[in-house]
């Protein structure tokens, strides 16, 4: 199964009883869509969601020797978008992300792989102006 | 950065035509764009040292410019943002062009339900168009482009798909409908001396010989 998020292409497991969801083994959760469960719920870097406990099997489920938790479910109670077409899930922004980051007027950081092969992560050029620009061929 | 599906092999002889300085990165997934909610190209942020935005704006031309465009040439964008940014480079927060965190918030496009399932159809498209699907690309790109009419990133990026000149054409039907039945604005204008803005880039024509001979054919 293929998950599409944050401009990166995640190749990750697939629960055999997904029953159309998407379910994510939480090992891989934080490669394949950058959150991760901490004791105050889950986290996408400094954004933490509670996870309601009286729902805890809506969200965890142990099958196939793993723990799981569901993804989609999940996305839907932010209001992140998601598309599916086979095995393939693709995931849009995360709403309060895209929101509060442009309206507090941080710039978002985003990691990308300049011409050269080096890796520009847009937080390393803190103390430095920094004009981005965007063209295409097309 | 170049926002192109394409990847290196769509850009790289622009980039080394330019013999670039400064740091280059190909944007095959559009991920900048989608952070930065700019819809069309060339969009262009000044970041300062604290890492805010203090100007984020689209149609930022960076030159006037001429471009072949099949047959014909047009004339696009003149000098206003790149004598801008060389302003906020040398005085900083002093720049009058800077914006405010208000400024910036008040001109953002809105990031409603549509605009996020479209960036993640189109994604999805992406994919497709990289694996060599062009059925279920073409399929995601029509999706997105009916969620999101007004994203030319994402309409210029899926036709380019079908081919360049097959693009090129429906960028100027297009542009041509707009211009006779839309007061829509497409872009803010960028609140800069000289600009000469309009309401979406609307080319200047230089009819070549080769063009001019069409468009005569066309009248018979």
């Amino acid at each position: 199964m293929i998950i599409l998020a944050n401009g990166k292409t995640n190749e990750v497991s697939q629960r055999t009883e997904a029953n159309g969801a998407l379910w994510v083994r939480l090992d891989e959760l934080r490669g394949a869509t950058g959150w991760q469960m901490k004791p105050e719920g889950a986290c996408l870097g400094e954004l933490c969601v509670p996870l309601p406990a009286d729902r805890r099997e809506d969200w965890i489920a142990d099958a196939d020797g793993w723990v799981w938790f569901c993804y989609s479910e999940f996305a839907d109670m932010i209001g992140q978008k998601h598309v599916r077409d086979g095995d393939v899930w693709s995931l849009g922004s995360v709403p309060e992300v895209r929101r509060s980051g442009l309206e507090s007027a941080i710039a978002p950081d985003f990691e990308i792989t300049e011409r050269n092969g080096d890796t520009l992560r847009l937080s390393d050029l803190r103390g430095h102006k920094v004009v981005l620009f965007t063209w295409s061929s097309w | 950065m170049a926002e192109d599906s394409g990847g290196p092999k769509a850009v790289d002889k622009w980039f080394d035509r330019a013999s670039p300085t400064y740091r280059c990165v190909v944007d095959p997934t559009h991920q900048i764009s989608s952070l930065f909610g700019w819809v069309n190209v060339p969009s262009a942020a000044w970041i300062d040292e604290e890492g805010r935005i203090v100007r984020s704006s689209e149609g930022a031309y960076p030159a006037e410019t001429t471009y072949r465009f099949g047959i014909g040439k047009v004339r696009l964008g003149n000098n206003a943002f790149a004598t801008a940014t060389r302003d906020w480079i040398e005085r900083g927060a002093h720049s009058e062009h800077v914006w405010s965190a208000k400024q910036l918030a008040e001109r953002l496009r809105p990031v409603d339900d549509d605009t996020l399932l479209a960036e993640a159809t189109f994604k999805l498209a992406l994919h497709f168009e990289a694996t060599g699907d062009g059925t279920r690309a073409r399929r995601h790109f029509a999706a997105a482009e009916h969620l999101a009419p007004d994203n030319w990133n994402y309409l210029r990026q899926g036709w380019t798909h079908t081919g360049t000149a097959y693009a090129h054409l429906k960028v100027l039907r297009r542009t041509n409908r707009l211009r006779k039945t839309s007061d829509k604005s497409y872009y803010d204008p960028m609140e800069l001396p000289g600009e000469n803005y309009r309401r979406f880039t609307e080319p200047e024509w230089l009819w070549t010989p080769a063009a001019r001979r069409l468009k005569q054919l066309l009248r018979r």
